[in-house]
This record gives C-alpha cells, sequence and structure tokens, in this order.
C-alpha cells in the first residue's frame, strides 16, 4: 500500500492543512512506520507532472484543502480535472479532507457530495470526506485550545494506517453538528455585538496598520473605468 | 449591467464562446454587458494571504488582470459564471477567480439565518446565475450538485443565484430575455 497525501492549501508548508496532515501523519506513521506515505503540495510551482504520477501510482490517496468560496480552491478542481482525463487510470481508494474557518458544519457538506459523485464517477472507492470547521486560528491558539484537535487528527492517522479508512466515529466528532443549537445560536448572536467575536482579524488587522481601513470599498470608491 | 465571467478553458473560440457572444450580443440591446474571456487574462489563484481582509482591506495583493473582473462585479446587478462542465464542476479557470472575489466581502463573521457567514463590505451584491455547457455524462444530480454549491455562494456574498441555464436546452435569445428582466 502506498499512501499519497495531496495538500491543496495554496498558502503550502505554511497551510492549516499541512499542520492537520503533519497530525495525521504522526499516528499513521506510528502503526505503519516511516514507508510508503508521499506527500505533495498541489500549489508547488511546476509541480502538476510529479504529483500526476505520484497519483498514479498510489494506492491510497487523501486530498485536503482548506474550504474556498463554499468549495475546492481552484487549484484543486485543476488537480481534479486532470485526475479526470488521466489514461489507465488505476482504481484507488480516495477520501478527501476539507477544513475551514467556519465553525459549522453546513458550509463544507455541498462540496462533500461534489467529492463523492466525482470519485465514484472515475471508478475509484471513496473513503468518505473529513469535515472540519473551526480551523482558522490554530496556528496562533494556545496548546490547549487545539490539543483536542491534534489528537483526533492523530487517530485518524492511526486507524487508517490499521484499517485503509477513516474512522467513522473521528469523523463524526470532527465534524460536529451540521448547524448550531438554537441555544448556541442565540449566544453567538450574542457575542457578535461584542468585539470578541472577531477578535482574531481585529488583532491582525491592528498588527497590519490596516485596523482605520477596515471598512474601506476601494472597488466602488476608485475610478469606474473598468 | 451584466457581468459575464467566461471560464471556458480553450483559448481558441469554440461552440460555447460563441453561445455566450450570442447571449451578450443579444443582451447589449438593452443592457450594458462587461463579457471577460478568462482564458485571455492572467489570473493566478488566491494565495490565501487575506492581504485583502488584513493588510490591505478591499484591495487584492496579487497584481494580475483580476481587478477590473472585481470592479466589474460589485458594480453589476447580475453577474453570470459561465463554464463547460468539466468533471463535474465549472472549470478550474473560473474557480480561480471567483476565490479572488473574497476581496469583496468583509472578513468579520456575523450570524445570518441560523448561520456564520461573512459581514458584507459593500452595500450591494449582484445576483448569481450559473450558464453551463454540459459534457457527456453530466446528469441531473451533477446539475443539483453544482447549482447547490453557488446557491451557498450567493449567500455568502448577500446574493441570490437567480437562473441556472445549460446551453442545450435554453436558447441564447431566452437568457438573454431573463437577463433584461432582472
Amino acid at each position: 500500500m502506498t499512501l499519497a497525501i495531496f495538500n491543496g492549501s495554496p498558502r503550502k508548508q505554511k497551510s492549516n492543512s499541512k499542520i492537520l496532515t503533519d497530525h495525521f501523519l504522526q499516528g499513521y506513521r506510528s502503526v505503519a512506520g516511516q514507508k510508503n506515505v508521499i506527500t505533495e503540495f498541489l500549489s508547488a510551482k511546476d509541480q502538476m507532472v510529479q504529483n500526476l504520477e505520484t497519483f498514479s501510482m498510489a494506492t491510497d490517496v487523501i486530498i485536503i484543502f482548506p474550504l474556498y468560496t463554499d468549495s475546492m480552491p481552484g487549484v484543486v478542481k485543476e488537480f481534479l480535472e486532470k485526475i479526470y482525463f488521466l489514461q489507465n487510470n488505476r482504481t484507488k481508494n480516495l477520501g478527501f479532507i476539507v477544513q475551514s474557518g467556519f465553525p459549522e458544519a453546513i458550509h463544507s457538506v455541498y462540496v462533500e457530495r461534489y467529492l463523492e459523485k466525482f470519485t465514484r464517477r472515475q471508478g475509484h472507492n471513496y473513503l468518505g470526506t473529513v469535515i472540519k470547521g473551526g480551523v482558522e486560528g490554530i496556528q496562533v491558539m494556545p496548546p490547549g485550545m487545539t490539543r483536542k484537535l491534534f489528537d483526533n487528527f492523530k487517530k485518524l492517522g492511526e486507524h487508517f494506517a490499521e484499517k485503509g479508512e477513516f474512522s467513522n466515529q473521528i469523523m463524526k466528532k470532527l465534524k460536529g453538528p451540521l448547524r448550531m443549537s438554537k441555544v448556541k445560536y442565540i449566544g453567538f448572536s450574542l457575542i457578535s455585538k461584542t468585539p470578541l467575536l472577531n477578535f482574531y482579524w481585529n488583532s491582525q488587522l491592528k498588527k497590519n496598520g490596516a485596523w482605520e481601513k477596515r471598512f474601506d470599498r476601494p472597488m466602488e470608491t476608485q475610478a469606474k473605468g473598468f | 449591467m451584466v457581468t459575464i465571467l467566461n471560464g471556458n478553458m480553450k483559448t481558441s473560440p469554440n461552440g460555447f464562446d460563441l453561445y455566450v457572444n450570442d447571449v451578450a450580443r443579444a443582451l447589449e440591446q438593452t443592457t450594458q454587458v462587461n463579457t471577460f474571456h478568462l482564458a485571455d487574462m492572467k489570473i493566478h489563484q488566491c494565495i490565501g494571504c487575506w492581504s485583502c481582509w488584513w493588510k490591505t482591506p478591499g484591495l487584492c495583493a496579487i497584481k494580475d488582470d483580476a481587478e477590473p473582473i472585481m470592479k466589474a462585479v460589485i458594480h453589476s446587478d447580475m453577474v453570470v459564471f459561465a463554464s463547460p462542465v468539466i468533471a463535474g464542476f465549472t472549470s478550474s479557470l473560473l474557480k480561480k477567480i471567483q476565490d479572488r472575489l473574497i476581496v469583496l466581502i468583509h472578513p468579520y463573521i456575523e450570524p445570518i439565518k441560523g448561520e456564520c457567514h461573512h459581514r458584507k463590505r459593500y452595500d450591494k451584491y449582484p445576483d448569481m446565475a450559473l450558464l453551463m455547457q454540459k459534457e457527456a455524462d453530466t446528469d441531473d444530480e451533477d446539475e443539483k450538485i453544482i447549482a447547490d454549491i453557488y446557491k451557498r455562494l450567493a449567500i455568502n456574498f448577500h446574493s441570490n443565484l437567480k437562473h441556472t441555464w445549460f446551453t442545450d436546452t435554453q436558447t441564447t435569445e431566452e437568457i438573454a430575455h431573463d437577463l433584461s428582466h432582472i
């Protein structure tokens, strides 16, 4: 068995997808050892031929990406198009991990339907799509806030190495509820009226000296000579 | 004003381009139309730097041909996402410019109808429409999957997906008629 993990985040090495992949692999390697795992970045320059070769030779493939405008980033779609037209495309086990900044799973379940259809259309075995929201900010969160998330990804990797599939139980934990409960939504609505909800964005805006410009509308005010 | 984003990846004009051009021509009788043939433009993928959200709010850091598209979209009453269906979805070329449109919304999250969504940056956003050409095995399920994803996109862009058209079931005149009555 050869496992190939394709990271579809345009942020590549600095991506949250990379962090989640590292924890998955920590668990995976604790069971399967160091052999037969290849990781690639879909956004790496001039890498498409190599990525397609890696895809072709792998038996198990996981594509991890951040949710971009409600589906996969353009670079992931480009890769899927290349796979779609591959000749002699051997059947493989294909799974996906979709992570986003939104806390609820509802945002990612639509692209999940596409990913499943794509996999079946290609004649591959669909391993499922792991959905995890609330990922933005994990790089600045204190360890206590990310421990559970990282542990779950480590366990996901262990299970994958043992069984060659995603654990339904861990997927369910990571996915969480489709939408917030009524009580949580009311709490969220109240917090949204305070600076707490957008603390992360505000801290970054201030750090970059852009706080005063945060509500700018440059496309509106600039000359309309498009 | 209507903006058409033509995500056909073929650089030489083919049936889909001719169809889109016919729609634009018919529509020009009644409305201002901006058609962007993305394959002829230099459009980089969004690199997730979020400069447009936290360094230069509302402005993208990537200097390519995307800015006129962003301006056209925000000044439009309707944006048409036009593309042949490839591997069960709209083209990666169209998706690349679509990803770049986050420049038009605000990073702040707010509660909307029981869900978290991004806040508006501008007062008004264009309605959305999909114009697609089926591939050989496009079926009803594909149509629903694509339309549902674009409906979600519309929610995040404070917009509505008003139309989903396919070139084999709709004439260019019918589409131009629908678009001229927005």
